[in-house]
């Protein structure tokens, strides 16, 4: 069974670009939410092994989505997508539950290297 | 990104989108003062523009949007309207990303150089509008951070491992790597050094390389394949920590792992060759691990029991011989002494060792209660023992988060009650005899009595009647009381469920106290007493039941015998002797800890102590001598014994406990109350 992501992003462009990164190396996406607060909801509904998490965005940031979906589920896979210069962000992000990170701009091969090893696969 | 031509469309619509948003926010800007929400979505488009393009590779748009990025996040810091000419630019700056988005539209941007020139001087400009905004006051962090001033003891017998991992070049965030990699370690075991730190790596470029002290009971391969499977970590190697390390009992702190002793002198006599000039010159202090002094301590401590040893076998030996060979061991003994009191000496720390990181603490914790406090600390260069610093540390970061929480009230509050709007806390630690006291004093609204006592009804420790009775400086005792102290309000920065009771409690272990004063109204005082080291003990030994206990010698005023048999025998509970010309309470000392009496009847010993200028005498069975031993602490679950203050070992091998006269007189008070209740009822 593939593995399922739901991708968090407010930047339709940035979701397109991980959802053809996903599809294309056989992962199923699960779903898209465009801010913290519909993530959070997203996660609970949809239960996705695996959720990539940018960090600004509007009603609740990614740091505090990341936090919730952690209290509510403390095996959840959740990686964050970063810019450069964002380092503390990230260091946040960790600090509140985040599996792992991804600095933009990214490749589609470093994506899945990422996502392969926080699977253990 | 492969192929990013199939993106550029998506990108295209959604920059478009973002700009016609933004210039319609911007409008809005010039009437909104910072940090409302029109900022915040501002701060946001700006930033998304900034990520797409950088992911399609389009540095000119980047620049541009970076630069934007930051003058608003500037202006968003500040209060008051934005200046006309910073939305200007910022109009200019969207005006620009158009052109430029357009131009990528018509699949020119990558060959035209043109009108790059005017985009550098718009992001030259911004660069210069943010310089010109005064600095954001750093914003609190979002979660209380607990101030772990001192790490748990760790167990001895846990294998010590050495891991070191190597971060690859292309690691773009070494801090966040390795705060992932400091969860894993921890995840592991306990973590005991960490070097570089994450924090130490923030803002570093490319590869890196972790050092960590773990102590950890998984396998080498089990902690090699946690770290192997991590993101840019390029090697790991996991090996045991040279036994040197693996026998120090002390725990590692970090950052607080190395301190400075002073190097012998130079020798006197003829100067060297050649004075070296000033700057090659080595310091006249070198850094030592923490540990190595742990274990020099736990050696030189060593070397007196194998001499106490020596002492026990020289009694067997003939007498003509017992004579010189006591008097060299003697001499031994003096020798090994000096050297302990050396060590105890280099391993006195400053008390800021504690109190540095505590302003920032109080600034981010009172920012993000919406206080406004002052720390002030006094006596930083008091010394004490490392081992004390440790201890001391998780109580003092509970005091001092009580007080910014509980303690101080909100500005407004103060200016209602006629006090300055900022609230004050001072640490103050000062050196008494052998006795190191330390103040956490706050000017907030102090301890309310009747609450406390209001409290104690609640929780069923106090009838009402009971409650009432109660003196000032008693009902403010009750907040040491378990539960006292959590039942109200748990907040989230001191409410962690930790009370003044487990606060008090880490105190005493140590040695120390804890005292309370407080003034509804006008603030509270707590006061640590604390000992300047845990360190070598005088003990008058005795035996109870069968076993031998030690007592610390400067508790002892006197010893005695008195004969309790024509007054009732065994049966008392609490009675009275003469005790140069005073009368004191006695208590036996079977009793208190349960244990049967061995001794025959007739007149008993009894040894009297003094705690806090109230003398009391202890039945006990025999007397056995006198001895010097170090002190260790006790471990669980002898710990929450009360009457207990640590462990020896005999120069005969025999281990001892060593008991508490305070806690011994605390628990004779009670017992003698317990008594008179059963009597009465």
């Amino acid at each position: 069974m593939p593995r399922r992501v739901l991708i968090v992003d407010d930047a339709l462009f940035m979701r397109n670009t991980l959802r053809d990164i996903f599809s294309s190396a056989g992962f199923a996406i699960a779903g898209e939410a465009d801010d913290g607060v519909q993530a959070v909801n997203l996660f609970r509904e949809l239960k996705p092994d695996l959720v990539t998490m940018d960090i600004v965005m509007p009603y609740k940031s990614g740091i505090d989505a990341t936090r919730e979906i952690v209290q509510h589920d403390p095996s959840a896979v959740v990686i964050m997508c970063s810019a450069l210069g964002q380092e503390s962000l990230v260091m946040e992000a960790i600090e509140a539950g985040a599996t792992d990170f991804i600095v933009k701009p990214f490749r589609g091969e470093d994506v899945l290297a990422v996502v392969k090893k926080v699977l253990g696969e | 990104m492969p192929e990013p031509h199939k993106y550029l469309p998506l990108f295209l619509a959604d920059a478009r989108e973002q700009l016609e948003a933004l210039d319609s926010e911007l409008v809005l800007l010039e009437k909104e003062a910072s940090g409302g929400a029109v900022w915040d979505s501002i701060f946001r488009r700006m930033h998304s523009i900034k990520g797409s393009a950088a992911t399609l590779g389009l540095a000119e748009i980047v620049a541009l949007a970076h630069g934007a990025e930051e003058l608003i996040g500037r202006l968003k810091s500040q209060s008051g309207l934005p200046r006309r000419t910073d939305i200007d630019l910022l109009f200019e700056t969207t005006a620009a990303l158009r052109k430029r988005v357009e131009r990528v539209a018509a699949e020119v941007e990558r060959t035209a150089a043109e009108n790059v020139a005017s985009d550098r001087s718009i992001v030259e400009r911004l660069e210069q509008a943010t310089k010109a905004l005064p600095l954001p006051v750093a914003v609190a962090p979002r979660h209380a951070q607990p101030l772990q001033l001192a790490p748990a003891p760790v167990d001895p017998a846990i294998p010590r491992l050495d891991v070191t991992i190597d971060l690859s070049k292309a690691c773009a965030a070494p801090g966040a790597r390795a705060l992932i990699l400091q969860r894993k370690l921890r995840s592991l075991g306990t973590l005991l050094e960490m070097e570089p730190s994450p924090t130490q790596l923030m803002q570093t470029k490319g590869g890196a390389r972790i050092v960590a002290l773990l102590a950890s009971t998984r396998s080498l391969e089990e902690v090699r394949a946690t770290f192997a499977g991590v993101h840019e970590v390029e090697a790991v190697e996991v090996r045991v920590a040279p036994a040197l390390r693996v026998a120090s009992p002390g725990p590692a702190a970090k950052g607080k792992n190395e301190l400075k002793i002073p190097s012998s002198p130079p020798p006197p006599g003829k100067p060297a060759k050649a004075e070296a000039p000033e700057e090659l010159r080595p310091e006249a202090t070198v850094r030592v691990r923490a540990q190595a002094l742990d274990q020099l301590l736990d050696q030189a401590a060593e070397v007196l029991h194998g001499i106490a040893r020596l002492r026990e076998a020289a009694r067997k030996l003939p007498e003509a011989h017992a004579g010189i060979f006591e008097t060299e061991v003697d001499r031994l003994r003096r020798t090994a002494r000096e050297l302990h009191g050396r060590v105890m000496d280099a391993r006195l720390t400053p008390f800021s060792a504690l109190t540095e990181r505590l302003p920032r603490a109080v600034r981010d914790l009172s920012h993000r209660l919406g206080k406004e406090i002052d720390l002030e600390v006094q006596g930083a260069d008091v010394e004490l023992d490392r081992t004390v610093i440790e201890a001391v540390g998780d109580p003092l970061s509970h005091l001092v988060r009580n007080a910014v929480d509980h303690g101080i009230e909100p500005s407004a509050e103060r200016l209602s009650k006629g006090k300055p709007a900022r609230g004050k806390i001072t640490l103050a630690a000062r050196r008494e005899r052998d006795k190191v006291l330390v103040d956490i004093q706050d000017d907030g609204r102090g301890l309310d009595p009747a609450r406390l006592r209001e409290k104690a009804v609640v929780l069923g420790v106090l009838t009402p009647d009971a409650a009432g009775a109660l003196s000032e400086q008693a009902a403010y005792e009750l907040a040491f009381l378990p539960g006292l102290s959590t039942l109200a309000e748990a907040t989230d920065v001191s409410g962690r469920g930790i009370g003044l009771d487990a606060v008090k409690g880490a105190v005493e272990a140590l040695g120390g106290k804890l005292t309370l004063h407080s003034v509804p109204g006008l603030g509270a005082r707590f006061t640590l007493e604390l000992p300047l080291s845990v360190s070598m003990a005088n003990l008058l030994l005795v035996q109870v039941g069968g076993e031998l206990y030690g007592l610390p010698l400067h508790r002892v005023v006197a010893t005695t015998e008195y004969d309790l048999s024509a007054r009732g025998g065994e049966g008392f509970e609490a009675r009275s002797l003469a005790v140069m010309g005073q009368l004191v309470r006695a208590y036996s000392l079977a009793k208190l800890f349960g244990l049967p009496s061995l001794a025959p009847p007739g007149p008993r010993p009894f040894v009297v102590l003094e705690v806090d200028g109230v003398r009391f005498a202890l039945s006990v069975d025999r007397f056995i001598g006198q001895e010097e031993a170090v002190l260790k602490p006790l471990f669980p679950p002898l710990d929450r014994v009360r009457g207990l203050a640590g462990t020896t070992v005999l120069g005969n091998g025999r281990p001892l406990l060593v008991l508490d006269p305070r806690g011994l007189s605390e628990l004779a008070e009670s017992s003698a109350r317990l008594s008179v209740a059963k009597g009465v009822a």
